[in-house]
């Protein structure tokens, strides 16, 4: 119904302004040349064709052209007379190329259609493959801690008069260390869902996660305070600019950035020297920049997490450094902020930037 | 035997139950153990726990609707134990009259602490209560209420009367949670906008002030989303 009517003032539209230049270049230009006003006609018929959807309007408009031509600017003005020379001729014409026009608009529009439902069936498929990707990645990485402390705490049921107090007390810490970082896994995916529950409609669809303004100096405080006090006695030197800034954040899920950051460098620092969590205020950025002075990493890894790529089996690599999920979130993460995600090489180790807009930013 | 205290564990998971009473247990407090809602409640008006330890998520009851029983007629702290963990659930069990909560999973170490300050909290609203706390100390940190001064490592730290009062309103609910939204009211009154920039400026404010390392605070810690929280007495 309202695409009728739209059609409907198209038509109209183009008819009137059609009829008004014409009426001009008639009394201004020269009264006896009608092949310039039968082209302005034909104009208005072609853009009456593309705009509108279906073959009617565009007919229609033909008629109502020739008409318009015959009544207004043929002598004798303001009559019909159908017996002009030629006068089958304009009417054809004028018909073929509406005609023309509305089925190649018609075409394009549905080839266009095609194309974007095609796109987003692509768009979906690789949302699929890599919510895949990271199920399987995970579940590796899950089952393996829990094999650990299956395999631990049976075997101690099992004979539990065979083994001394401290290799009781080395089974214990490590179903203890194997459980954290089972924790560490579920809160990252727990952050996930955060982004999800925030996106839906349209109005939001491009950031999926609920913003507030947060000041960036506490959620740097908790960031640093948890990682601390899941990894005893790690250096962390902070670099926090004097002035205070507020950004449109959801805290917890870049809090959560920072955590996988900081426990990356430090599991890959091992301790030699602090790292460093250094943010910078940038013009329409906030920069977060994570050094460590550690192992470094390879090019091939950073491209597999900035492409979502995950690789699988993180956690048996040697000393479970496995983080790749962690990153891989890290990134997910930062894109539903509109932000921008780095990881390099230096000389002494790696770094890893994260940059949010200071500002909302407008769809 | 007698002067025990006593703590309510109101919780459905019944290993969770059985690991949280013998850990208790050993600690020296006496535990009383309720496996549903209703009989959680029923024990908690009957026989006088120091402290409710409550699981929100229990089958048969919605534990907001235990805090608000409770609440009616005693003000036993409740510490609420949940494995839910958005920060609004959060806000929703403090401003439903709930002392502090501890998300699942945690370390029994985290658990004693949480316990501790719910029993000073205790002591303080009873007997202590009618003689005003003098002052508060915290590491280098003391805060006289009398002659409205405070001092961080000897030295006298100027703060405005805004800073003043917000620090003060902490300090007195120090190891507890203060929600953005009941220290807006605290400070600026029930009519206040509930936009809360102008708390988070003065809290940037008051540590640049008392904090060494802003970025790595002593005193006044943040709880992203929900509110702060102020290091604990005689720490």
């Amino acid at each position: 119904m309202k695409k009728q009517l739209k059609n409907i003032m198209i038509t109209v539209f183009f008819l009137a302004l059609a009829t008004a230049v014409a009426f001009a270049l008639f009394y201004m230009v020269s009264n006896d040349n009608s092949a310039n006003i039968a082209i302005v006609y034909v104009l208005a018929l072609i853009l009456i064709s593309r705009y509108t959807t279906g073959f009617w309007y565009g007919l229609g408009s033909a008629i109502v052209c020739v008409a318009c031509v015959n009544f207004l600017f043929t002598y004798p003005y303001f009559k019909l007379n159908f017996t002009l020379t030629g006068y089958p001729v304009t009417f054809l014409a004028m018909l073929a190329i509406t005609l023309v026009t509305s089925a190649t608009t018609s075409a394009m529009t549905k080839q266009a259609e095609q194309l974007k439902q095609r796109e987003k069936e692509l768009a979906e498929a690789e949302k699929e493959r890599m919510r895949a990707n990271l199920l399987r990645a995970v579940s590796h990485d899950i089952r393996t801690p829990l094999t650990s402390i299956i395999v631990a705490s049976d075997s101690y049921t099992e004979h539990p008069d065979q083994y001394s107090r401290d290799e009781v007390e080395t089974l214990f810490s490590q179903i203890s260390e194997d459980a954290q970082w089972l924790l560490h896994m579920v809160e990252n995916l727990l952050s996930v869902t955060r982004i999800d529950a925030g996106g839906g409609d349209s109005a939001t669809k491009k950031s999926g996660v609920v913003k507030s303004m947060e000041p960036v100096e506490e959620i740097v405080e908790e960031a640093v305070s948890r990682v601390k006090k899941r990894i005893v006695g790690a250096g962390i030197a902070v670099k926090l600019p004097e002035e205070f800034v507020m950004i449109p954040v959801d805290p917890l899920l870049i809090e959560q950035v920072l955590i996988n950051l900081l426990e990356n460098a430090i599991v890959h620092g091992k301790g030699e020297k602090p790292i460093e969590l250094t943010v910078v205020y940038e013009e329409n950025m906030v920069a977060f920049h994570v050094r460590d002075y550690g192992i470094g990493i390879e090019e091939s890894r950073i491209q597999g997490i900035m492409n979502g790529t995950y690789a699988a089996g993180e956690y048996s690599t040697e000393q479970r450094k496995g983080m790749g999920v962690g990153l891989s979130i890290c990134k997910t993460i930062v894109d539903a902020h509109g932000g921008t995600f780095e990881a390099l090489g230096h000389r002494e180790g790696s770094e890893f930037i994260v940059a949010i807009p200071r500002r909302e930013q407008e769809a | 035997m007698e002067n025990k205290l006593k703590i309510l564990v109101i919780e459905d998971e019944k290993n969770i139950l059985n690991f949280i009473g013998k850990n208790l247990e050993l600690s020296g407090y006496r535990v009383l153990k309720a496996l549903t809602g209703e009989e959680g409640l029923l024990v908690a008006l009957s026989q006088n726990p120091d402290v409710i330890l409550l699981d929100l998520g229990l089958p048969d009851m919605d534990g907001y609707e235990i805090i608000r029983k409770v609440r009616e007629v005693k003000n036993t702290p409740i510490l609420v134990v949940s494995a839910r963990t958005t920060e609004q659930e959060k806000v929703k069990i403090l401003d439903a009259g709930a002392d502090d909560y501890i998300t699942k999973p945690f370390g029994t170490s985290e658990l004693q602490a949480r316990i501790r300050t719910c029993l000073r909290h205790l002591n303080q609203s009873n007997g202590e209560a009618s003689l005003p706390m003098a002052q508060y100390r915290s590491k280098d940190l003391v805060i006289d209420y009398e002659r409205r001064r405070i001092t961080v490592r000897g030295e006298e730290v100027h703060l405005t009367p805004v800073e003043y009062k917000m620090v003060c309103y902490l300090a007195k609910n120090a190891g507890k949670v203060v929600t953005y939204s009941s220290m807006l009211v605290e400070i600026w009154g029930p009519f206040v906008d509930d936009d809360n920039k102008i708390l988070r400026v003065n809290m940037a404010n008051i540590r640049r002030k008392i904090e060494q390392d802003p970025a790595q605070p002593q005193y006044i810690f943040t709880e992203l989303g929900v509110g702060y929280r102020m290091l604990e007495e005689g720490l």
